[in-house]
């Protein structure tokens, strides 16, 4: 399937357009965007290091996951939105880019991981939910979610540093010259 | 202060930092991220258990002990990290207007801090005995959860300083 197309379409749609002609809009959904990852990313490593049996051990793990789980989805789903409205403007150079696909694949696995560890571990948890630490498989999905999601980190990070030039035009304000200040 | 900048980019660690900068920007940054994570689900929990939203099981103090440190280490790893990002480049971010603003909400949100670890020295007992929200604390709560979000913002904004218009101190140059 060539998805040439639907980029093409996504890039010529209005919202793209207003945002790469706004110069505040990318900006500001990039900062909503690293708002909104830090308090995924924040709550799962809560989360998983009780799974680990490192913190909050004293609690039940589903007290945990009750006071943390709403901010995770809340976050993510915020994140998944800015981080489309910032795909959109510029989509065909994205979907090329590397680290944005690792980005993706590391996102798909960390979601994996998740689902496998809900329909399986975790459908016994009235057997751990008071002991210091999850059954091994518990732990070993803690380790993975900490690895993929401090990857979704890096990889999204590095996207803006393979594409950045790319993706919006930032025009200086009239009568500075921002070449004075890079020596 | 800019000549303080321009000096700081001739050191060995900042032009190291710059030749290297392909690797050693993206991956500072990237650190820098998940420092921000631990620090935003640290300060998250403390501050919804003060306003009697999560947590409610455990005391305040309990509560506290879980997460304090891991912001009190998150914040220092932030700085390290910060200041090698700034030490790799320095004028881009002391010659911005985000970046003061940022430094001073940090200030702002330590003070805030130290407040709320008096002030539950002071009430401990009397809060302990009513369990739920910390009474009279919610303003402060609030306060650090709002500053704590704006000193994200600030940072992300230092790569787009210009967008203060006259406030950045590049349109003064």
């Amino acid at each position: 399937m060539d998805l040439t197309a639907v980029f093409k379409a996504l890039e010529a749609s209005s919202p793209a357009a207003a945002i790469r002609a706004s110069l505040y809009l990318f900006p500001a959904i990039e900062t909503i965007h690293v708002i909104a990852l830090a308090l995924v990313f924040g709550t799962i490593l809560i989360v998983d290091l009780r799974l680990l049996g490192l913190a909050s051990t004293a609690r039940r793990v589903h007290k945990v996951e009750a006071d943390l789980l709403k901010w995770t989805w809340g976050g993510f789903v915020v994140a998944a939105v800015t981080g489309l409205l910032m795909f959109i403007t510029n989509a065909q150079v994205y979907a090329d880019s590397l680290p944005f696909r690792l980005k993706l694949v590391a996102l798909a696995l960390a979601g994996l991981n998740m689902a496998v560890f809900e329909f399986t571990t975790h459908r016994s948890i009235k057997h751990w939910d008071d002991q210091p630490r999850a059954p091994t498989a518990g732990r070993v999905a803690a380790i993975l979610s900490i690895l993929l999601w401090t990857a979704v980190i890096f990889t999204g990070r590095w996207i803006g540093f393979t594409t950045s030039h790319a993706t919006v035009e930032l025009k200086p304000p009239a009568g500075v010259d921002f070449d004075d200040f890079l020596q | 202060v800019k000549a303080f900048a321009v000096w700081l980019s001739t050191t060995a660690p900042s032009v190291f930092i710059q030749s290297h900068s392909a690797w050693t920007v993206p991956i500072l940054q990237s650190i820098h991220i998940v420092c921000i994570g631990v620090v935003v689900g640290s300060i998250l929990m403390i501050n919804l258990r003060i306003l009697g939203w999560a947590g409610t099981e455990r005391t305040l103090r309990q509560t506290h002990s879980r997460f304090s440190p891991w912001q009190t280490w998150g914040v220092v790893a932030l700085l390290v990290t910060g200041l090698l990002m700034l030490v790799g480049e320095p004028v881009r971010e002391i010659v911005s207007f985000s970046f003061w603003a940022k430094m001073v909400l940090i200030l702002l949100g330590s003070g805030a801090a130290v407040v709320f670890e008096r002030a539950l020295d002071r009430h401990e007992a009397e809060w302990d005995a009513r369990g739920g929200a910390a009474s009279g604390l919610q303003p402060l709560a609030l306060a650090t959860l709002a500053i704590w979000v704006l000193v994200m913002v600030m940072g992300r904004l230092i790569a787009y300083d210009h967008l203060w218009g006259p406030l950045s101190p590049a349109a003064h140059h």
